[in-house]
């Protein structure tokens, strides 16, 4: 079976175009959160292997989310993907615990090199 | 005080932005100043910025320019303009602010932004509230064209 991936952006085109990149590629794409908060509920649910989370989002950004899933699961596995590629916001998001950062837009390949290099299949 | 120097982030990440995701080279056409009050285009993108510089940015286009760009980015002709076409285009702009709030943080301007709205039907009017736009229009070819105006000052 594939490993499971739980997707977070507000954007519906967003989430579209990483499952399909995701499926393509072999992921299961275990849900869809649209904020941090429905993330960090939908973590604790379904147990995911890997989180993309996005930044800006209404409810809860996404550091934040990263923040509360780290308490849940210190071993969570999360990739930033976002159009806020400013420094102090990598910095933020590593230091909440984030694995990777990959700044929209992106190229298809980017997100699987970072989801194959962190679930190691 | 709108300076030029806060558009020129927005170009700048506009060129990699659309070449990245259209795969054309855009052209940038002739820089302007607008009023405070505008008529949008038929289709626009509205986005907040807020930091040390705040105000909004608008990125507007003709609809048959958003449903190319849409088609563009979901890999297949749209039928009718729905809520992935939306999202599509709201996500471009999203993608163009972000990429020019990182370049704006790089220069000292440490800003956020807020998530796009999008706004579709002509003879619409826009308040920039009190403060004028600089406009930048920037050409796709085959796609048509995409307006940027960026109203943004200062925050004291």
């Amino acid at each position: 079976m594939g490993k499971r991936i739980l997707i977070t952006d507000d954007a519906l085109f967003m989430r579209v175009t990483l499952k399909n990149i995701l499926t393509q590629h072999g992921y299961e794409v275990a849900g869809e959160a649209t904020n941090g908060r429905e993330a960090v509920e939908m973590y604790k649910s379904l147990k995911p292997d890997l989180v993309t989370m996005d930044i800006t989002m209404p409810e809860m950004d996404g550091i934040s989310a990263v923040r509360e899933i780290k308490k849940v699961d210190p071993n969570a596995r999360i990739v930033m993907v976002t159009a806020m590629g400013q420094k102090n916001l990598v910095v933020e998001a590593i230091q909440a615990g984030a694995k990777d950062f990959i700044v929209k837009p992106f190229q298809p390949d980017r997100v699987i090199e970072s989801v194959q290099k962190l679930l190691g299949s | 005080m709108m300076r030029v120097e806060y558009i020129n982030p927005f170009v700048s990440a506009a060129y990699s932005v659309l070449e990245t995701v259209l795969g054309v080279q855009p052209e940038k056409g002739q820089l302007a100043m607008r009023p405070g009050i505008f008529t949008t285009q038929q289709c626009s993108i509205v986005m907040g910025v807020t930091g040390k510089v705040e105000g909004s940015v608008i990125y507007g286009m003709s609809l048959a320019t958003a449903d190319k760009i849409a088609s563009h980015m979901i890999g297949q002709p749209i039928r009718t303009f729905d809520a992935l076409a939306a999202s599509a285009i709201a996500e471009l702009g999203n993608m163009i602010t972000g990429n020019a709030a990182s370049l704006l943080s790089d220069k000292g301007y440490t800003c956020q932004i807020s998530p796009p709205s999008i706004i579709r039907g002509s003879n619409v009017k826009i308040s920039t509230v009190n403060a004028p736009a600089l406009v930048v229009p920037m050409l796709l070819g085959e796609f048509g064209s995409i307006e940027i105006n960026v109203s943004l000052q200062e925050r004291k």
